[in-house]
């Protein structure tokens, strides 16, 4: 028992002189404490963690968006929660920010937790934390040459919750793979999603056009046709965007399920922001929701369906989801002499569309940048671009430039030739402080599409040239 | 002049952004003002007997890779006279670019790592059995002169471990990477007018001779002989540039 204690202590003591000592040097430091902290002691996560009220958040796209909400909902419901604001979202990262937060013995401060996690790590950090909810918000192809394939990420994340029977699972109704985890689910689940009403075709509000515009083209890729149950191809009453909307089986009778938060309506749709009406079980309420497009929809819902399953009213899951807030890289915004810049991350095809259908709202004239690379934590393969539709900025009225960067920013070049932007229109940057250049030369507001490292290297630019935030304080 | 292409499987073998290559066969065709059409002929468009469309009607034919998930329905489908007709195309010298998982079904069988044996087309005197390791990475290799002889730089990502039949000439001598299995050197297959590579998803657009190498064999065979304009490939080439150093 004393060896435990001690070896908790030395644990604890270490993981925060680590943390401390990579701030020190400016270094953001997520996964090198941890893994210290589990040297000493390799469960330590489990005491750091117990008794606190966990929502796992975990999918292939909208995690960080939807933790920043949900996050900003609890503090305003006075329940103010720990969370790994930095993006370190495997066992290491995930543990560094239970046992830094603990006492010197490795227990919990906080009372509340909302904790990122990656989709492959969530059977090892699950277990440990046993989160009172798991979300899953989708599941599209991401980093390929990590995972494989879409399907086994479905099957670790199974493999994960069936050891947390306990934990509420709160899932997207629209996506027929993460509804799908429902099958074998033992505990109990909700769903959320985006009802077919808000999505009807007669709609002649720009919103209308905007929630059903993802699925323009009969050769998008979807990542799920088919059955999971018996393999005949989906139909859908309607499509939000890529494979996500009101799939069925004609074969089997699988379907979407019924969700119990829902956007019903979506009144409008903003450059900014976005208003609708939502059902929370019985009750409809009108929300505005502070971020814009059509996945921050799903991230609102994803949110307030969380803050339901913990057991919070639907006024308290409301209240501050019309204030803007954002995960670093995620639509956030930087002043650069005078330049409005935006910045939305974008990492596999289905977020990358989104983004890009979301340059439809621009209702000013702007220029464009996209960052590529092909570091490790982005994916070594870079073919995803092609599965992208870069092809609907052709046609956009207020797109002016389109400046590219990154170490394959010849790919990207090439992809738009492609995708049929006049190459007199694309402008290659090659360093970072070129980039700069060209962006405080811009004659008006510039978005920014990068991948993550590109982010990380042009948000830390961005950061030392305005006097943003660190990312670590979030 | 005109090529008429059809891509097959789009809706199973469309793993890592397949579409790009016919994308870029597409683009370079106009550009030179040849036409063109594409059809997608998925699970169910070919049958046996007058039911379904033949493949007679085409010119190139694109298969691209896939996930196993759906592998079963697909090998089903090809029973039903995908298969014949795909043997018949390539017996009359019509031209195939098959890229990994599509490059692996024009073979005899894919063996799995337990002995599992999966029959596919065996248009096309090569096998293929589940190895150890994922062979993953940018790579690159050199196309046999009988291709034109350039450089090709991709990224590979599969764990079969393809042998081709003797006498089976290989696409391309790998320069760096694993290619067909990690161990002779070869990568994929030159048979006829059938191109078969692991090098996945959109190698195309990067490597613009290639790309025209397919499109010419394409049209020599269907009138006999070709020139092709060359077209600006700036942009092209500093991607390849690019790629080749990342292999």
């Amino acid at each position: 028992m004393g060896t435990n204690v001690l070896r908790k202590v030395l644990a604890v003591s270490t993981c925060k002189a680590a943390r401390g000592a990579l701030r020190v040097m400016k270094k953001g430091g997520t996964a090198l404490p941890g893994k210290a902290a589990m040297f000493w002691s390799p469960d330590i996560l489990s005491s750091a963690s117990e008794g606190v009220q966990t929502i796992i958040v975990t999918g292939t796209n909208g995690k960080t968006t939807t933790c920043r909400i949900l996050e900003h909902a609890l503090a305003e419901a006075g329940k103010e929660p720990l969370a790994n604001r930095s993006g370190a979202n495997l066992l290491s990262g995930i543990t560094a920010e239970f046992v830094c937060d603990a006492t010197l013995t490795g227990k919990p401060r906080h009372k509340y937790a909302v904790i990122e996690c990656d989709e492959a790590a969530l059977q090892y950090v699950a277990p440990r934390v046993k989160p009172a909810v798991i979300v899953v918000t989708n599941l599209f192809r991401d980093q390929l040459d990590r995972y494989g394939e879409v399907m086994h990420t479905l099957e670790v994340i199974g493999k994960a919750v069936r050891k947390v029977p306990d934990s509420i699972l709160c899932l997207n109704a629209d996506d027929s793979l993460a509804a799908s985890l429902a099958l074998e689910a033992t505990g109990p689940v909700l769903y959320y999603g985006i009802d077919a009403s808000a999505c009807a075709e007669d709609d002649e509000s720009a919103a209308g056009r905007t929630v059903t515009a993802g699925f323009h083209d009969g050769t998008a890729v979807s990542d799920a046709r088919r059955c999971i149950r018996c393999g005949a191809e989906y139909q859908y009453e309607y499509h939000t965007y890529a494979h996500l909307g009101g799939f069925y089986c004609p074969s089997c009778g699988y379907r979407r399920p019924e969700a119990d938060v829902a956007v019903t309506r979506v009144e409008q749709m903003g450059q900014d922001s976005s208003t609708v009406r939502m059902r929370i079980r019985d009750g409809e309420y009108e929300a505005r929701i502070g971020l814009p497009a059509v996945y921050n929809l799903y991230n609102a819902a994803a949110a307030v369906c969380a803050c339901t399953a913990a057991g919070m009213s639907p006024e308290e899951s409301l209240r501050s989801l019309g204030d803007h807030v954002n995960g670093f890289g995620r639509q956030e915004q930087f002043t650069l002499d005078g330049v409005q810049i935006r910045m939305i991350l974008v990492k596999n095809p289905a977020g990358c569309n989104q983004s890009l259908a979301y340059q439809d709202a621009m209702t000013q004239d702007f220029h464009l940048v996209l960052c590529l690379n092909d570091r490790t934590a982005d994916g070594h393969d870079i073919s995803w671009i092609w599965d992208v539709d870069y092809e609907r900025l052709c046609g956009n009225p207020h797109l002016g430039k389109i400046c590219v960067f990154g170490d394959r920013a010849e790919d990207l070049c090439v992809r738009l030739k492609y995708a049929g932007i006049e190459t007199n229109r694309i402008v290659q940057t090659h360093s970072l402080q070129e980039l700069l250049d060209w962006l405080r030369a811009s004659d008006r507001p510039v978005n920014i599409l990068p991948n993550y490292t590109s982010m990380l290297e042009v948000r830390a630019a961005l950061q030392k040239e305005t006097g943003a935030r660190a990312f670590w304080k979030g | 002049m005109e090529l008429r292409i059809a891509h097959l499987y789009p809706e199973v073998l469309n793993l890592y952004g397949d579409r790009g290559n016919i994308r870029c066969m597409t683009r370079r065709l106009h550009w030179r003002g040849i036409d063109y059409y594409v059809d997608e002929l998925g699970i169910g468009s070919v049958r046996q007997g007058a039911a379904g469309r033949s493949l007679a009607q085409y010119d190139l034919f694109f298969i691209g890779g896939g996930q196993d998930f759906e592998q079963e329905i697909l090998l089903e489908d090809l029973g039903k006279g995908m298969a014949q007709e795909i043997r018949a195309a390539v017996g009359d010298g019509k031209t195939f670019l098959c890229i990994c998982g599509g490059y692996q079904m024009m073979g005899h069988y894919y063996e799995t790592a337990d002995g599992v044996r999966c029959e596919f087309i065996g248009a096309v005197d090569l096998c293929t059995v589940g190895g150890p390791t994922r062979m993953i990475g940018n790579y690159a290799f050199r196309l046999g002169e009988e291709s034109g002889g350039s450089i090709v730089a991709g990224f590979e990502n599969h764990s079969g471990m393809t042998r081709l039949g003797s006498g089976v000439k290989p696409l391309g001598k790998v320069l760096r990477g694993y290619g067909n299995n990690g161990q002779d050197g070869t990568e994929g297959v030159r048979a006829g007018n059938v191109f078969g590579t692991y090098s996945h998803g959109p190698v195309l657009p990067g490597n613009p001779e290639f790309c025209d190498e397919i499109l010419r064999t394409a049209l020599v065979t269907k009138y006999g002989h070709c020139e092709l304009e060359p077209l600006d490939d700036r942009f092209e080439m500093a991607a390849h540039e690019k790629a080749v150093r990342r292999a």
